[in-house]
Formats: C-alpha cells, sequence, structure tokens
C-alpha cells in the first residue's frame, strides 16, 4: 500500500502554536504535530508492529531494519516499513471544554485561545492514540455536553473528530460533571478519559465526577490548559476585571495585587496537581504559548495508555 | 495661640489637598478587562481588600499630613510658652512715654523714673537674638541691642512734647511690619486718658502703667495777649487755669523783666491781667502759678508786639469808615498822619477799596501795576455770599464784590480772607485790597459790632505789616509765613524757607525773622491736655487697642516678652514630616508584598 502524505518538513511540534496554527490547518497542523513528535522519538512506537500486516509508511531513521519491507524497495526504489495490526486494547475519551472562558487569550493575535489549543492537542491526541489503533471519542461540554462522538479505532474517525473539533465553538458556562457523566455511558470498559480544560469551573463537582470515573478504572489524565497571561496580572493603574462567563467583576490596582494573585494562581495549580495525584489521576498544566511538541511529550512521559 | 514667622507660607495650606485629589482622579472610571480568571482574584481580594482599603486610607491620611507639616514647618511656626523665661526671637518695640506728664512727681519721685527702671528690667530679659527698638515722645523709633537701649532708657527725661499713644503703636507696628520674627510692643506708660487714640492693634501689646489714681494737678492751660500789637500804653492779657483743684489758685503775669501782676484765677475759668506798657519793641510774657507736683504747666509764655498807634489818612466821603476812623482817634487807637491812606491807593502803606464807579477801576488797576502789587480787581460779582472766616469780623453778609486776581507773581499769597472760596481781602507788601466797598450796600460788615476791631486790624496791624502771632505745642508742625528766612530762640537759629512747617523742638518764643526784620513769633507752650493727668481705665484700653492687655509697672518684665515667650514648633514638624515620610515610603513599598 503506498503511503499517505509525505512526512511534513515543518516540525510543527516545536513551532509557537500560534505560529503553527497560522501556517496549516487542523488537519495537516495535527498530522505534522504527531509526525514531528513521533519522529522526535528515538524509536518507533512499539504499539503498531503486531504479527497482522497493516500497511506500509515510509522509513524513518531509527527504525528497525527488520520491518523494511525490502521488495518494496526493489519496485519502489524507496524504503518503506510494514506495520502491523495490532489489537486495539485501548478506548479513550477526550473531553474538551469549550465555555465562554475558554475563548480567551491574553494577546489576542499572538497567542491562541485556551480553546484552540485546546483542540489542536486534542485532535494531536487523538491521532496519536488512533496509530496506535487505540479506539478514540471525544465529548465536547460548556454548561452543557454540545456534541458527542463515541470512540472508534478507524483512521477514517480522524476526519470525524477534526471536523467536530473544527466546527466547536465557545458556548457559554462550564458544567463539565454531566460530560464527565456521559463518559461512563460511552465506556463500558476500563480505558482513557482525557479531560481538557481551564478548569475555571466547580472544582469539588468536577472533581468529584473525576474521581468517580477513576473509581470505574479508568485511567483520568486531566490537562489544565492556560493562557500565560492568567499567570501574571498585569494592566492599567487601576482596572475592573470581569469574568466573561459569570459577569462577577473586581476593581483593583493590579500593581498592588499581582504578587498575591501569582501566589494564588500557583495554589490552585498546586491544589489540583495533589488532588489528581491522590486520586491515581494524571495532572498535566500546559499554556497556550507552549509547543504542541513539547506539550505531548509531557504528557506521554507519564504512564497511561497514551505510550 | 500659635503665632507664624512667615503667615503668608500659610497660602499653600490648600496644597494638603493635592493626594486626595490624585486619588480621586485615579479612582474615576476604571477601564473594564474582561478576564476569566476573576474567580483567583476575587479569592485573593476577598482576604485582604479590607486591610489594603486600610492601607490606601492611611496612605492618603499620611501623604495629606505630611504635606502639611511641611507647609505648617515652612511658615515658622510657634506658640506661647509661659513655663519658662526663655523666648524665642522676637520683635519688641519699648513705648517709653516721656511725655510732660511723664515729669510727675508721685512720693518723691517722677513717675518716668519708675517707667524707665521697668523699661530696664524689661530690656535685662532680651537677648542678642531680639530685634529691640525704643520709641518715646519724639516718635522716632531706635534700634538697638539690650545694652544700648539700656543705655539710652537711663538718659531718657521728660520730654516737652506730647506722645500720642495710639499714633506710637501705629509707628511701632510699622517698624514690626519689617521684622520677620514675631512682634510684640510694650508700652510703658502713666496712661494719660487724654494720650490715648484708637489703633487697630494686630500685634500683643502689653500696657504698662503705675498702680493707684493720679496726682491732682492744676496748670496754666492758656495765655493770651490780645490784639496785636499793643500800644505803648499797655494791653491786657488773658490766663486760663485747668486742673482738679476746687479752690482759686494765686498766678503772677509780667511783661519782660517788668513786675508782675498777681490775682486769683479759678480752675477751669480764666482772668485778665492788664498790664502797662513798654517801649516799641516785642516782649515776653509770663505767667506762673505755684508750684504742684506736674512742675511742667505752672508756666507759659507768650510774645507781644508793642508799636506806636497808626498816623493815617481817610477817606472822609465813606460816612462808616469815617466814623470808624474817628473813634479810634478818640480812643488813641489812630492818630492823623500820612503813613497810612484807609480807603484808596496812597504812596505808602494803603487799605484800598473799590472805586464807587466802575468807570475808575481801570484806572486803580493801573496804579496798582505801578506800584508793584500782586493782585488787582476783576468782575463785579452781585451774587450774595458769606464770607468764610470769622477770625477777623465773624461771618458777614457779602452782597456785592469784585474778583481779586492774583498777578503772576504774587501766586495767590496774602489772601487774608475769603468769600464763597474767593479772595476777599488780600495783602501784597504794604498795599491791602478789598473785594467790597465798606458800605452796607456792599457788605454788612460796617452794621455788624465787629466793625470797630476790623478797621482797627486793619490799620494797626494788616496794612502795616501782619504780624505773624503763632502758638504751638513742641513737636507740633507750625507752619510759618511767607517770606521768613529765620527762626530765633534763644542762642538758637534755624535757616528756613518760608511757607514751609517748623517743629520747635522745646517750650519758649520763637522769633520769625526775615533778614533784619522780625515778622513775627511763636509761644511755644506744654500741650494743654498734658494737665489733665487723669489716667484711663483698663476697659477703655481695651476697647481701643483689641490686642492690648494692662498690667502694673511691678509684672512688667514678666509681660512683656509674655507675647513673645514662645517656642518654634518649625523643628518638631520637620521631624514630624521626615516621620510620616519614612511609614509612606514603608506603607507604600509593603502594598506589593501584601500577602
Amino acid at each position: 500500500m503506498p503511503p499517505a502524505a509525505a512526512p511534513p518538513r515543518v516540525r510543527f511540534d516545536l513551532l509557537d502554536p500560534s505560529e503553527a496554527s497560522r501556517l496549516a490547518g487542523l488537519e495537516l497542523l495535527t498530522e505534522g504535530v504527531v509526525e514531528g513528535f513521533l519522529s522526535g522519538l528515538h524509536r518507533s512506537p512499539r504499539r503498531g508492529f503486531s504479527v497482522e500486516f497493516a500497511e506500509h509508511r515510509m522509513y524513518q531513521p531509527g527504525d528497525e531494519l527488520r520491518y523494511v519491507d525490502w521488495k518494496l524497495l526493489g519496485r519502489k526504489d524507496r524504503l518503506y516499513v510494514k506495520q502491523f495490526e495490532e489489537e486495539t486494547n485501548l478506548r479513550a475519551m477526550l473531553v474538551v471544554d469549550s465555555s465562554r472562558s475558554m475563548a480567551w487569550s491574553g494577546e489576542p493575535g499572538r497567542v491562541l485561545t485556551k480553546l484552540e489549543y485546546a483542540k489542536r492537542l486534542a485532535a494531536s491526541l487523538a491521532l496519536l492514540l488512533l496509530r496506535q489503533r487505540d479506539a478514540i471519542g471525544l465529548i465536547a461540554f460548556d454548561d452543557r455536553v454540545r456534541r458527542v462522538v463515541p470512540a472508534r479505532a478507524r483512521m477514517a474517525h480522524w476526519h470525524q473528530l477534526l471536523a467536530v473539533l473544527g466546527d466547536l465553538a465557545a458556548g457559554r458556562g462550564t458544567a463539565a460533571e454531566p460530560a464527565l457523566r456521559r463518559v461512563v455511558d460511552l465506556l463500558r470498559r476500563r480505558g482513557l478519559v482525557v479531560f481538557v480544560s481551564d478548569l475555571l469551573l466547580d472544582r469539588e463537582l468536577t472533581l468529584r465526577a473525576l474521581k468517580f470515573l477513576r473509581h470505574r478504572g479508568h485511567q483520568v489524565l486531566v490537562i489544565h490548559v492556560m493562557d500565560p497571561s492568567e499567570y501574571e496580572l498585569s494592566g492599567p493603574a487601576e482596572a475592573r476585571f470581569e469574568d466573561p462567563e459569570t459577569g462577577l467583576g473586581v476593581t483593583l490596582r493590579p500593581k498592588d495585587w499581582a504578587a498575591a494573585y501569582r501566589a494564588t494562581v500557583a495554589g490552585v495549580v498546586s491544589a489540583w496537581h495533589r488532588a489528581c495525584r491522590s486520586s491515581g489521576m494524571q495532572y498535566h498544566q500546559v499554556t497556550t504559548d507552549t509547543p504542541f511538541g513539547l506539550a505531548l511529550r509531557r504528557i506521554v512521559s507519564r504512564p497511561s495508555g497514551l505510550a | 495661640m500659635i503665632g507664624f514667622l512667615h503667615p503668608w507660607v500659610l497660602a499653600g495650606l490648600p496644597l494638603a489637598a493635592v493626594p486626595l485629589i490624585l486619588h480621586l482622579l485615579q479612582r474615576r472610571e476604571p477601564p473594564t478587562i474582561e478576564f476569566p480568571a476573576v474567580r483567583y482574584l476575587v479569592q485573593v481580594t476577598e482576604q485582604f481588600q479590607r486591610r489594603l482599603r486600610l492601607q490606601h486610607w492611611l496612605l492618603l491620611l499620611i501623604r495629606t499630613l505630611l504635606v502639611l507639616a511641611l507647609v505648617v514647618a515652612a511658615a515658622g511656626p510657634s506658640v506661647p510658652l509661659r513655663a519658662s523665661s526663655a523666648h524665642a526671637p522676637s520683635a519688641l518695640v519699648l513705648v517709653l512715654d516721656n511725655s510732660p506728664s511723664s515729669g510727675v512727681v508721685v512720693s518723691g519721685t517722677p513717675i518716668l523714673t519708675d517707667l524707665r527702671a521697668a523699661a530696664r528690667r524689661i530690656l535685662q530679659q532680651a537677648s542678642s537674638s531680639d530685634a529691640l527698638w525704643l520709641l518715646e515722645s519724639d516718635g522716632i523709633a531706635r534700634r538697638g541691642g539690650p545694652a544700648e537701649l539700656e543705655s539710652a532708657v537711663d538718659s531718657t527725661a521728660p520730654s516737652f512734647r506730647r506722645l500720642d499713644l495710639g499714633e506710637a503703636l501705629g509707628i511701632a507696628q510699622g517698624v514690626l511690619a519689617t521684622d520677620r520674627r514675631p512682634g510684640a510692643i510694650a508700652v510703658l506708660t502713666d496712661l494719660q486718658a487724654s494720650a490715648l487714640s484708637p489703633a487697630p492693634t494686630k500685634v500683643p501689646v502689653t500696657v504698662i502703667r503705675p498702680d493707684g489714681p493720679a496726682p491732682e494737678n492744676v496748670g496754666i492751660v492758656r495765655l493770651d495777649p490780645g490784639p496785636q500789637p499793643w500800644t505803648p500804653e499797655g494791653g491786657s492779657v488773658t490766663v486760663g487755669l485747668a486742673g482738679d483743684s476746687a479752690a482759686p489758685v494765686p498766678v503772677s503775669v509780667s511783661l519782660g523783666d517788668g513786675p508782675g501782676r498777681q490775682a486769683l484765677v479759678s480752675v477751669g475759668g480764666a482772668a485778665a491781667f492788664a498790664l502797662n506798657g513798654a517801649s516799641i519793641g516785642w516782649w515776653t510774657v509770663q505767667a506762673a502759678k505755684t508750684a504742684d507736683e506736674l512742675r511742667a504747666d505752672d508756666h507759659m509764655e507768650s510774645l507781644v508786639r508793642v508799636a506806636p498807634v497808626a498816623k493815617a489818612s481817610w477817606d472822609t466821603t465813606n460816612r462808616y469808615l469815617n466814623v470808624a476812623a474817628q473813634v479810634l482817634l478818640q480812643s488813641r487807637r489812630l492818630e492823623r498822619g500820612t503813613d497810612l491812606s484807609l480807603g484808596s491807593l496812597g504812596s505808602g502803606a494803603s487799605v484800598v477799596m473799590p472805586p464807587a464807579d466802575a468807570a475808575d477801576l481801570g484806572a486803580l488797576n493801573r496804579a496798582l501795576a505801578r506800584r508793584g502789587a500782586g493782585w488787582s480787581y476783576g468782575a463785579l460779582s452781585t451774587v450774595p455770599v458769606l464770607s468764610d472766616s470769622g477770625a477777623l469780623f465773624g461771618r458777614i453778609s457779602i452782597l456785592k464784590r469784585y474778583a481779586l486776581v492774583p498777578g503772576r507773581v504774587s501766586a495767590e499769597t496774602g489772601v487774608v480772607a475769603t468769600a464763597g472760596g474767593q479772595p476777599w481781602i488780600v495783602r501784597s507788601g504794604n498795599v491791602v485790597l478789598l473785594a467790597s466797598r465798606l458800605d452796607p450796600t456792599w457788605t454788612a460788615l460796617p452794621l455788624s459790632a465787629g466793625f470797630m476791631p476790623f478797621v482797627d486790624a486793619l490799620v494797626n496791624r494788616l496794612a502795616r505789616g501782619q504780624l505773624a502771632l503763632l502758638a504751638g505745642a513742641p513737636g507740633d508742625a507750625i507752619l510759618i509765613p511767607d517770606l521768613t528766612t529765620e527762626v530765633v530762640h534763644g542762642d538758637h537759629r534755624w535757616r528756613v524757607e518760608g511757607g514751609a512747617a517748623f517743629r520747635p523742638p522745646t517750650t519758649g518764643v520763637y522769633f520769625l525773622v526775615s533778614g533784619r526784620d522780625t515778622l513775627g513769633g511763636i509761644s511755644v507752650n506744654l500741650d494743654p491736655r498734658e494737665t489733665d493727668l487723669r489716667r484711663a481705665s483698663d476697659r477703655a484700653v481695651g476697647e481701643l487697642w483689641p490686642t492690648a492687655r494692662v498690667v502694673s509697672l511691678g509684672e512688667a518684665a514678666d509681660a512683656a516678652f509674655a507675647g513673645a515667650r514662645r517656642a518654634s514648633l518649625q523643628g518638631a514638624l520637620l521631624w514630624l514630616a521626615l516621620l510620616l515620610g519614612l511609614v509612606e515610603v514603608g506603607l507604600a513599598s509593603g502594598l506589593p508584598r501584601l500577602p
């Protein structure tokens, strides 16, 4: 079988997320990110090389020579390696927050919104999992569940996921619990739940729902997406800061409160991290200026169903 | 009460509102920023908002106080310090009332001696950092150090000049206005009621006066030698007394070195003394009474001019003038002769009336011009007016008059009497011009009781050269007549300019001299108000001088600097400002480290 596409020359995985998004659409970018990410690993994915042949792909430095299809080399005069069908052993569900707070960027035009970043990161994860022959599904939510895509393992499913993610627009409020409960219905067997959100939601309810999933035997991966401007409080001498979701506002002098705010955010991140770890969940905090490859590397470097 | 060295700096006090204004300006309409992580801000601010708001208001208060402290410190504030004898550098004017009344003797000692002792005690409290002035009855504020002024006080003697205390306070306040130190005035006085006059005092005034009532006193307040000149046959002198005695007081009056005439004169009344004549010339007439506690007002001097009666010819066709001349002739106030022409222009001294026929007026004016008279007759006015001055003949009605027109040289000098604001009698050299004829159809004067003395004055005084017999008190500004070139008093001679003011320094008689001629004289005696020694009440002082405090001589040393005995607050305020500045810096830099 001929290769589907040439490997991208641009390492999208290492580019600034905003710049990478300008260079390519969601699909191409995601593929580029995943290809770059995989090629950055010093060995080929160990899964996907099973006993039942599945497809060819271009040889990449580091691939084992024993998987090179010498016959194809004779016909095409190019190096291809054989990939084998592996039995699907993982069902994963991406739970993506598309609330109003996610559609915010501290520096519009220069930094992606949290939602755009989450969509690209989710797509990359989906592609990565599909390439491992895992089944992957999607739930998008704001104050209620917006879109549900059941988990499938076929590569054609990837385009369906891209279409849903591409159409995903910011909603209003945030209510993660219904979406997480919906996962229970969609993942009958033990699987992987990837929860992508800015975590500006009801912490107790969400944690309870996540713990419930964990209790059901699922691996839970929490990806906390933050804008860099949410780390450091800045602005004019005095300003009214207003929550786009709730309209809640507070008037203050950023200079007076910057240090206290920084400490509070650090405390919140730390609290999420502790809460997740204590429940056997993985927690990753990424900012929207982190290259996707680095974010993926950080996510898959920990034991989970992803790698 | 807080005093300030530079009170004008307090105009900067509104600067204290600058921090508040900046605060309010910064608070206006803050921009709204969309920020999803507001919940974190709320979490933080709930914990620290109250503390931060308190810090902000504290900062505002501290900054306002800081500006206030700096502005007030720059104004040089000071507060009264009564517990200590020390006082802040201050400016003090010591008014030492050495007017004639201060020479009154009480219990064997002149009051001025006690006033000087009190002044010395005050000066001993002064330091070299004080600005000191000594103001006496001459009205001159002399500046000096404590020792220098103490020496000046020791040499102070009763003056002949009256001191108006209200005016003295005005001078003292003017002097203090030139100095930046907190000012005060100490007035050492016998507090004679007649010396008080209102003064808008703005600085602390300490009035230091003797205890007890003033002694009784009787003094000569009037010595009037009557119309001048006297004839060699003599004249009469009127003497008036004022004072506290109910009994008549013996008074003696003498002319020159001649024998005196004595009589009892009741206090508050007057008595006429007829004196024998003397040879032609200027004589001093003196009145004296028995001595009492105030010696300065026990005698008085005046001048008498003895001259022969005028030798005149007159217009016998003028009925009224002729009758008057006949009466003067009979009473030996006039002799027939050619020295004086009465009613028309003659070759010598003349009293000129306008002609009955207006056609003769031109010829008369030309004759006057030839004589070098500085005046001439102008247009006839038939508008009835009253004479303006009653000095010569009382206020009489004038029906017709010619305008008296000054020449270029005379420049309106020599006006003797006016009517309706215009010259009515003028004198130029030995020519006297009357604007109206001495006829009832022109003026009511010939029918009035003053007509005879008026004609007497015309022939014996005005036409023969005006005798300038002036009177005044030492220090008074006395306008001396034109043509006077010198003022002579004993061995003292002052070169003067006629028409200017002359201030006689002491009592006595002063002669007004023009070349070798004596034009007149000035009788200089004590101001009659000095005789009344009654003291003003403390309440009256308070009503006239709002910032005054009255104390007795014994309290002088403590009271004089009481207003100026102050502690400077400048240092304390600057330290406070520094402290506030440090607190402000600490508080402001501590805000970002709030958590």
